[in-house]
């Protein structure tokens, strides 16, 4: 851990002022439950930290209107995750919080924070013992030839492989969220699916953030296939563990049966949130059935690059991506 | 019986209970290490000016200071320590992770950041961590450490009845590495008050601590106070003097004031033993009818470059049935790496995974039901030596728990959920040697009718507090609340290490007799109830003090001067008269899902043969425990080695993956509850470590039964199954 600078703003804005005001080099600090960690693994080692935790402005959930749901970036994980029309008519989105790390860190952590939960990738996490592109760019990548059982099977480049590893994002993509962001040139808004980028040649980016602006906002569009949705996930044991594969599946069937629409985004098998738009138009106008379920779920995996000891989470995430549209369909509304 | 909650209970829940690392003394600083980052190698150069420049640092060590100490000598060979190895003595780096500075400042904070500052370079050599690899080197191990309870066990001729067998059964099976993982960090406070050294660490062993660091600093053992009064897990990780230790006491001695450290979690994978990668062989041999005719079980067992693990898993394998033809042969593979050591069951649990897999796999190859196959073979009496079993009631274990599970609507053919799930139940055997060191217990009663026990053994949350506690007060009949029992505090009395399940059976036979001194004492009957307040106040005396020391059966009295000194000295299980182990039969169900495959395990039935069961919650409580730990071991706990590294990867508690609660389903534990007065007068055998054994097995052959398919190797993952 190194000495940093400490402020906490009382208001959003004075929040924004103290950010551009600090400099490159400063971390936003809201949960903390992934900061504090990487600081004093000395992963991150930012000059100054903001402090918005506290900030009222930002708590605020509201899923009573009819076209969309929104959600403060400093609303608590638990407390999203108990929303009761969460729970009732997007269970995805429920289910993805309440699946995530455990009740203690639910109850600091916050929706906006968990978006830019960085990797676990042990190589990085582990300094300078290994090499990391991402940590330490030009270094090399651990991972690639080394233990990548829990690593990326999509989106990996030749420098990185590392799993994006949070779970509410890939339910917010399966339903096109957005996110508001704020910053000294005021507010935009980006497409969630716009957020995370790939690694590429530089795994050390890992979004479209610009170092002074702030997640304050998470919107998603009201949609029919929220409730025939569900965030099933894989891991290695039953509560706190990262997937091994994750999907966010949801379905709207039209008044015969038929799919009408369909989403599909996978967790824990990417660098990034994935959507699986070629899985979703294998069924759209289809009928839902095992086989069909079993055929997206290949889809979604048809460019998959597994590595040494990660190759069985092809067919699991196939498999995984096959349960989660069984129980999507048997959620969902007509 | 007194049916007393565990002693301390409200204490641990409410926070009140201090663990080592939270004292506090005035003026304390704080110590953080520096680890090498390289696999094996020499250290060229060591920078330290920019972590000296942090403001608030007071202390520096490393080898370039001369730090004054010695090592401390490993644990298994007439020392004190988990390895042979002190670090920071030389330039030397053995094993990636091991520390190579010391940073004391006035705070936490920079003494963290200033260890994060010390540069090192390295000389880099060639390493090797996994037993296959090039440059790890085997050798035999009764050859290697020439004594005669390491010597391979042989009976008959296993070879030739092998062949001769008309089924046999050959698999390869395999375990760890593993880490101990307790919820208390491994940490230590250190002050010097005068010439005395008092150290407050949560360990299993005061007295190793006591004379290791007397030996390491050289002064007088009595110059060394340690204590331990509770330890927030400890499961074989704290069964010995630390490398901290010294140097943390050097530190304390130069900075003129206490400090503490307490080592971040992702050090402790490396700052203490873990349980040994164990490959098995195992070849069994039987007849058409189902009789056990041979037994050959080959083991290697990863070891460190400086240290040989003694390991002692044929120990069992030779006596869970009876077989006229068995065979062991134990082998040590140097590694790069600390020194591994024991961890609960530390040799048994991967045997009885290997031994009782195997027999399953035998059953299935004749024909036969894995309970009934056991009960045809079990042992009368010792198949090694011939000697009575001291007591032994498996087939009771194995025919309770049958029951308890309804093992009779078992099929061959597992049945299926109306959704698919696929469902398996598994059985498998354990044991564990009953092991006796030398104990001394003091009894002080006062006027008061209160009764004080200072005895040599350590809370390590087995419960030892309650079990005496339960037996001093039935014994003279009277209220618990009057009795204290103080453990883990060589300000007491001098204690030996509590590991290996012996802590009730040694620490209950000295204070049976020091309750037969206390009787005498207090001109007391030898049975009945005491009125000890009037019988101290009658002998017209503040107090009366009792003391008696007791040893293993057959164990020569030097031992007791062992155990005077910290050093390790064990009796058992073999013995002059008999042999005597605990035994256990597990059964277990698993459910699997009929796509994704995740495997859950809804119940486990376990029956211990633990002679009499001391202190009944307890007990429960510590083979539950077990069973979890047995689950974790099954499914879930391992710790990752990257051959091009070294050291271990996945060292933290988010990536080393030990069961949740919502992994655990229904466990119901019984107890045959049959005292073994051969073993001592109370009639208790050893409970904590047997109840480990064969969970794991049982859990295997519940997978090879719903699936059809035979992981021999742990843990058994999603990929093993999909």
């Amino acid at each position: 851990m190194h000495p940093f600078a400490y402020t906490a703003p009382a208001t959003l804005a004075d929040a924004l002022r103290a950010l551009s005001a600090a400099g490159p080099g400063t971390k936003v600090l809201a949960g903390g439950t992934t900061l504090y960690d990487l600081m004093k693994l000395d992963i991150e080692t930012p000059s100054s930290v903001v402090d918005v935790h506290a900030l009222r402005e930002l708590t605020g959930i509201d899923t009573g209107g009819p076209g969309e749901l929104s959600f403060g970036a400093g609303a608590l994980m638990a407390d999203v995750a108990e929303d009761p029309v969460l729970l009732s008519d997007y269970p995805a989105l429920a289910e993805s919080l309440a699946k995530a790390a455990s009740q203690q860190l639910r109850n600091m952590a916050t929706v906006g924070g968990n978006l830019l939960q960085r990797t676990r990738c042990a190589y990085f996490r582990g300094g300078p013992a290994f090499p990391c592109n991402k940590r330490r760019p030009g270094s090399g990548c651990g991972a690639i030839g080394g233990l990548d059982r829990g690593h990326a099977l999509l989106g990996g480049s030749d420098a990185c492989i590392a799993t994006y590893p949070g779970d509410w994002a890939v339910a917010l993509l399966a339903f096109d969220a957005v996110v508001d962001v704020a910053g000294p040139r005021g507010e935009r808004t980006i497409a969630l699916a716009d957020l995370h980028l790939e690694p590429g040649v530089s795994p050390d980016r890992e979004h479209t953030l610009e170092w002074d602006e702030l997640i304050v906002r998470i919107r998603v569009p009201a949609t029919p296939t929220g409730r025939g949705s569900t965030y099933h996930k894989i891991r290695d044991r039953e509560s706190y563990a990262f997937a091994l594969a994750a999907a966010a599946a949801a379905v709207a069937l039209d008044d015969r049966g038929g799919v009408a629409d369909c989403r599909i985004a996978l967790g824990g098998v990417a660098t990034r949130p994935w959507r699986c738009r070629a899985a979703e138009r294998e069924l759209i106008g289809g009928v839902l059935d095992e086989h069909s379920a079993r055929r997206a779920g290949e889809a979604a995996f048809a460019g998959a690059r597994p590595g040494t000891y990660n190759a069985f989470r092809v067919e699991l995430g196939i498999r995984t991506v096959a349960e989660a549209l069984r129980i999507a369909g048997e959620r969902a509304v007509r | 019986m007194t049916r007393l909650t565990r002693v301390g209970a409200r204490e641990k829940v409410t926070g009140a209970a201090r663990y080592g690392a939270d004292h506090t003394p005035e003026g304390v600083a704080y110590a953080m290490p520096v680890v090498a980052t390289v696999g094996k190698g020499r250290i060229t150069r060591l920078d330290t000016e920019a972590a000296a420049a942090v403001p608030g640092v007071l202390l520096i060590l490393s080898h370039l200071d001369n730090l004054g100490i010695i090592p401390a000598g490993y644990i298994m060979a007439d020392g004190y320590a988990f390895q042979s190895l002190q670090p920071l003595l030389d330039d030397r780096v053995a094993y990636r992770g091991q520390p190579i500075a010391l940073v004391v400042a006035d705070t936490l904070v920079a003494a963290t950041q200033a260890a994060g500052l010390v540069r090192a370079e390295y000389e880099t050599e060639p390493f090797a961590v996994e037993l296959g690899a090039d440059g790890a080197e085997t050798v035999l191990q009764e050859e290697a450490i020439p004594l005669p309870f390491l010597a391979d066990i042989v009976v008959g001729d296993a070879e030739a009845a092998f062949e001769g067998s008309q089924v046999r059964v050959d698999g390869t099976y395999e375990s760890g590495p593993q880490h101990q993982v307790p919820m208390e960090l491994i940490g230590s406070v250190v002050e010097w008050q005068e010439d005395t050294v008092v150290v407050h660490e949560g360990t299993q062993s005061v007295g190793a601590l006591r004379g290791g660091l007397a030996r390491q600093l050289g002064i007088d053992p009595d110059r060394v106070q340690v204590i331990a009064p509770y330890v927030g897990g400890a499961f074989g990780q704290k069964n010995a003097l630390q490398p901290h230790l010294a140097p943390l006491a050097v530190a304390a001695r130069r900075a003129g004031r206490p400090v503490k450290l307490v080592l971040p979690r992702a050090h402790t994978f490396h700052a203490a033993s873990f349980r040994p990668v164990a490959r098995h062989r195992v070849r069994l041999g039987a007849d058409a009818s189902g009789r056990l005719l041979a037994v050959i079980h080959e083991v290697d067992q990863q070891a460190s470059r400086h240290d040989l693990l003694p390991a002692t898993y044929t120990e069992i394998t030779s006596r869970l049935y009876a077989v006229p033809n068995f065979r062991g042969r134990q082998r040590h593979v140097k590694t790069d790496a600390q020194t591994p050591g024991y961890m609960r069951a530390p040799f048994e649990h991967s045997a009885a995974f290997a031994m009782e897999s195997a027999v399953d796999e035998l059953c299935q190859a004749i024909g036969r039901d894995p309970v009934e196959f056991r009960l045809a073979n079990d042992a009368e009496v010792d198949p090694v030596t011939g000697k009575p079993f001291s007591s032994r009631h498996l087939a009771e274990c194995l025919r309770r728990g049958a029951e308890l599970f309804g093992w009779a609507a078992r099929t061959p053919e597992p049945p299926r959920d109306v959704d698919g799930t696929m469902i398996g139940w598994g059985v498998a055997t354990g044991a564990y040697p009953s092991l006796t060191v030398p104990t001394l217990a003091r009894l002080r009663a006062d006027a008061g009718g209160r009764i004080v026990a200072e005895v040599g053994g350590h809370e390590i949350g087995q419960g030892i507090t309650t079990v005496l506690t339960c037996a001093i007060a039935d014994d003279l009949g009277i209220d618990p609340d009057a009795v204290t029992v103080v453990v883990g505090d060589t300000r007491a009395v001098p204690h030996h290490l509590t590991a290996g399940a012996w802590g009730t059976n040694s620490t209950l036979r000295a204070v049976h007799a020091a309750l037969r001194e206390l009787r005498a004492g207090l001109g007391a009957a030898a049975a009945g109830r005491v009125d000890v307040a009037a019988a101290v106040t009658a002998s017209g005396r503040d107090e009366v003090v009792v003391e008696a020391v007791t040893q293993g059966p057959g164990q020569p009295p030097e031992m007791i001067d062992r155990m005077r000194a910290g050093l390790v000295a064990l009796a058992g299980p073999e013995y002059p008269d008999y042999v005597s182990f605990s035994f256990v039969a597990h059964f277990a169900e698993v459910r699997i899902e009929p796509v994704t495959r995740r495997i859950r395990v809804p119940r486990v039935v376990s029956v211990v043969d633990c002679g009499r069961v001391a202190s009944p919650v307890t007990a429960e409580a510590q083979v539950r425990g077990a069973v979890v730990w047995g689950i974790g071991a099954a499914l879930r706990e391992r710790s990752e080695v990257d051959p091009r590294y070294g050291g271990f990867l996945n060292t933290d508690m988010a990536e080393y993956v030990i069961p949740v609660n919502a992994d655990i389903g229904r466990i119901d534990v019984a107890f045959v509850n049959e005292p073994d007065f051969v073993l001592n007068p109370m009639g208790v055998k050893n409970l904590g470590e047997v109840a480990l054994v064969g969970v794991a097995a049982a859990i295997a052959n519940a997978v090879h039964h719903a699936t059809g398919r035979r992981v021999r190797r742990l843990p058994i993952m999603v990929e093993h199954v999909l």
